[in-house]
């Protein structure tokens, strides 16, 4: 986990907002590959899941259908204030979350990393992925 | 290519349809908002579509209270102006009204999704299935009903 984390991007139900900013950070300016984070098409080839939006009730199951998937382990970086805690959807009729507690549901010893922001500025991004790669 | 029309022209061909409406009211210059019963949807719809000819831009559905709006809005867009048609629906145990999708497709996605939400039957719409809400959300129970939200 040390080395290079290659992530997988899930969004379940982001406003778009979480993930344009994720695009962002591959982007010259913050170019993350040179770090050897990679985003990868499949949650079979990643380290760490990037998930974004509050979890709504359809995208709920798809996420643990993912996280299920990717070999442990694995870290989950929930991506802005809907993910972090549902935000300014809590108590929404089509939430599921949030995310943190069904994830531990699922998997009492999920690795969970927050990086909270409406949505977060990518430093704040690479800043949580250092943080929580050199805890490990 | 029709001509465009001035506004005293817009609001000549809006008075046709005056013995279908139960009010019309201009709060700002470019806004205006025209009322009627469900019943006479449809054909002020088709009307305000197929032969002012507006450009349709969404409808909204609310709940309020004593009755259910769907408010269609539509927009002149030579003069900037954003004409909405509030149709009222009085029952509200079975409410329901005519879908305009058969002459108006764009409307047929915003049908779809004020019937999962208000649950109002959309009569005659070619294809009313589920659109927003979860696969598994329960039959019968409309999230942006007042009740619902007690």
């Amino acid at each position: 986990m040390k080395k290079s984390p290659w992530v997988f991007h899930v969004n379940t139900g982001a406003c778009n907002n979480c993930d344009i900013e994720i695009v962002d950070l591959l982007t010259p300016r913050c170019d993350v590959e040179r770090l050897g984070v990679k985003l990868v098409g499949s949650p079979r080839h990643a380290d760490a899941l990037l998930v974004t939006g509050i979890g709504t009730r359809q995208a709920m199951p798809r996420l643990l259908e993912v996280y299920r998937q990717t070999p442990k382990p694995c870290v989950v970086f929930l991506i802005g204030a809907c993910a972090c805690g549902t935000g300014i959807f809590k108590d929404a009729y089509h939430g599921a979350g949030p995310i943190d507690n069904v994830l531990k549901q699922e998997d009492p010893n999920a690795i969970i990393a927050y990086v909270p922001g409406c949505p977060p500025k990518p430093e704040a991004m690479i800043s949580g992925v250092v943080k929580a790669l050199s805890t490990l | 290519m029709e001509q465009d029309m001035n506004e005293q022209e817009l609001k000549n061909k809006l008075s046709q349809i005056e013995d279908k409406l139960t009010g019309s009211e201009q709060p700002l210059k470019n806004r205006i908002y025209l009322s009627c019963e469900s019943e006479n949807a449809y054909e002020v719809n088709k009307f305000l579509f197929e032969q002012v000819p507006l450009r349709f831009v969404i409808a909204t559905g609310i709940d309020s209270d004593s009755c259910f709006e769907i408010l269609y809005h539509y927009a002149y867009d030579p003069l900037s102006y954003v004409v909405t048609l509030k149709a009222f629906i009085r029952d509200r145990e079975n409410p329901s009204i005519q879908s305009i999708a058969p002459f108006l497709p764009a409307a047929e996605w915003i049908e779809r999704e004020i019937h999962d939400t208000l649950g109002i039957d959309i009569k005659n719409h070619p294809n009313l299935r589920r659109l927003v809400l979860a696969d598994d959300w329960p039959e019968g129970v409309y999230p942006l009903r007042k009740e619902e939200r007690k």
